[in-house]
């Protein structure tokens, strides 16, 4: 009798409490193609955001466009941009949606952090930042044939486990950097979005340049430096793709020191 | 006569057997597989038992007959007798069993932490009682000493989930600081304390306007916080400070730094003797328990346990 009567009471009630209240949509726009993994990531944490709206009132979707449909794409309705595509797509990206987050969740050249644009955003880390995890991994231990990345299927510290668990359910493939990046691009918008009821494109792109504090399941709290570049750590791992251990390396830098991996300066 | 004499005398026994409480403190050793069995009066470890896959959560029943065990990887409870420190028996607990919390009424209520979920059993026929669904990776679990307030941490979804007891619905969700670990009540339960990992913080929130009333950000002392408690006079706040390998110690009415106490490395897990006296403290990474005196807050022991102890219990 208790437990029926516990089960009976628990769902209607619950669903009560959510439903409360007026939702507001959020919509977000994915550009880039639909195998990408990135477009996995994004899914994956328009699902997670939702989860966490159904608490507080807000509503995700996403919109999908080719890269090659950029030109007519109307902004209008579009809270932020997650641009899986090569460099010259996402600088088109960021003139056509000025004032607006434009995050970048599959390119690593370090000529776009150096732009230094108003709203290029990088989730993804730069080819340059991926050379020096490998330079510092290799100052411990020289000669080692390795590979860098923003993210690893195996990683397990910061929770990463558990993230890597729902992927694998989600899409029966393993997480990987694109994937992280563009799960990573949406989880910061939906957390500042949350944190400061923001419904306005201008404030959320002010937010996540100056105020962002999140959690992507790296162990820090990340935030992006004023090239537009995330701070994040890089994990290493063998050529044959098993996973080695994190940059900054420990004992070449500090294990906090996010900064000690490719941080070019905006060009004047 | 004599029989009635006998069978009150059977109950007195039974009623000794569940009081006599063995102070004992029991740790789970999360990558060992096992639990280190602390003797409380020489604080020496006396046995090592095994009962499951990767044991976190631990905890007492009211009575103080059973020990709980979450064996995460065996997705159950295990129940040992804290009589005979066998295993009597386990149940399943849904996907991924993390921590937990025992109510007054004997119930355990779970973090599911793959299914984003808490789970309510009845840990004495193994059944699930209620189901309610929270934010992505349920970590913390607090109850409130009257038994009719649940706090259920959700690490990703950076929320207190508020749930009514006995009705377990949700009645508020706040919004956190990034990562909720753990929480605590207060003795009446009009106040709790949350820790926040990632952002570094310490939330006091009034539970009457599920409203948070002060923040304290303790991430300048490397502190990624885990497990909160309160002192016993409710004066202190003592937060096992992660990987900043040191207890931080605030007062409870500020949220004002009284005091780091350096201990083992990456510090998670925190109980309190009954009586106040002393804090045991799981330091994951050096594999050790130090014993803190609350008297002046000094490190009285340091003993070595399996690997990465986790969670921490005192049968007292």
């Amino acid at each position: 009798m208790k437990t029926f009567l516990a089960t009976a009471l628990t769902l209607p009630l619950f669903l009560g409490a959510a439903g409360a209240g007026a939702e507001t949509a959020i919509r977000l726009a994915f550009i880039g193609a639909e195998a990408d993994s990135a477009y996995n990531g994004v899914l994956q944490g328009v699902k997670e955001a939702n989860l966490q709206g159904r608490f507080l009132g807000w509503n995700y979707s996403l919109s999908r466009f080719a890269a090659a449909d950029l030109e007519g794409l109307d902004p209008g309705p579009f809270m932020a941009f997650i641009v899986a595509a090569d460099a010259e797509a996402l600088r088109r990206a960021g003139r056509r949606f000025s004032g607006r987050a434009v995050l970048n969740v599959g390119a690593g050249d370090d000529a776009l952090r150096q732009a230094c644009s108003q709203n290029l955003l990088h989730v993804i880390p730069s080819d340059r930042m991926l050379e020096d995890a490998k330079g510092q991994w290799r100052q411990k231990s020289p000669g080692a044939e390795i590979k860098a990345s923003g993210w690893h299927p195996d990683f397990v510290k910061f929770a990463a486990r558990d993230l890597n668990k729902r992927f694998r359910k989600a899409f029966s493939q393993p997480m990987d950097q694109r994937a992280w990046a563009g799960w990573a691009a949406v989880k910061m918008i939906s957390d500042s979005i949350a944190r400061k009821n923001l419904t306005d494109p201008a404030a959320l792109l002010r937010h996540l340049k100056t105020d962002l504090s999140f959690d992507g399941q790296k162990g820090l709290d990340l935030n992006f430096r004023d090239t537009g570049q995330l701070r994040q750590l890089v994990l290493i791992a063998s050529a044959a793709g098993e996973l080695l251990g994190e940059a900054p390396v420990r004992g070449v830098a500090r294990p906090d020191d996010v900064d000690s991996l490719g941080r070019p300066s905006c060009k004047p | 006569m004599k029989h009635l004499v006998s069978a009150v005398l059977l109950l007195w026994g039974c009623l000794q057997l569940a009081h006599g409480a063995s102070n004992r403190i029991f740790v789970t050793n999360e990558r060992s597989n096992d639990i280190s069995i602390i003797n409380g009066a020489s604080l020496e470890v006396e046995k090592t038992i095994s009962v499951g896959n990767r044991p976190r959560g631990i905890g007492i029943s009211p009575d103080g007959a059973e020990l709980y065990v979450a064996v995460s990887e065996d997705n159950a409870i295990a129940v040992v007798s804290l009589e005979t420190l066998e295993l009597l028996r386990t149940f399943e607990a849904g996907s991924d069993p993390e921590t937990f919390a025992v109510h007054p009424n004997g119930d355990i209520y779970i973090s599911n932490e793959d299914d984003a979920k808490a789970s309510v059993f009845d840990p004495v026929t193994g059944r699930q009682l209620a189901e309610i669904p929270v934010g992505l990776e349920p970590e913390g679990v607090a109850i409130s000493p009257d038994g009719k307030q649940v706090i259920i941490t959700s690490e990703s979804t950076n929320m207190l989930h508020v749930i009514r007891v006995p009705e377990h619905d949700i009645v508020a969700n706040i919004l956190v600081g990034a990562r909720p670990r753990a929480a605590v009540f207060n003795n009446s339960g009009a106040l709790a304390y949350a820790t926040s990992e990632i952002s570094g913080e310490v939330k006091k929130i009034d539970m009457e306007k599920h409203a948070i009333i002060a923040t304290k950000k303790i991430a300048d002392e490397k502190a990624k916080p885990k497990d909160v408690i309160l002192s016993k006079d409710e004066s202190k706040l003592y937060v096992a400070g992660g990987r900043a390998n040191q207890i931080i110690i605030l007062r409870a009415d500020t949220l004002a730094l009284l005091k780091k106490v350096p201990v083992g490395k990456r510090v998670w897990g925190l109980a309190m003797s009954k009586d106040g006296k002393r804090v045991f403290t799981t330091n994951g990474v050096s594999g050790t328990v130090s014993v803190i005196a609350t008297e002046n807050d000094q490190v009285i022991k340091t003993i070595k346990v399996g690997k990465f102890p986790w969670g921490v219990v005192i049968d007292d």
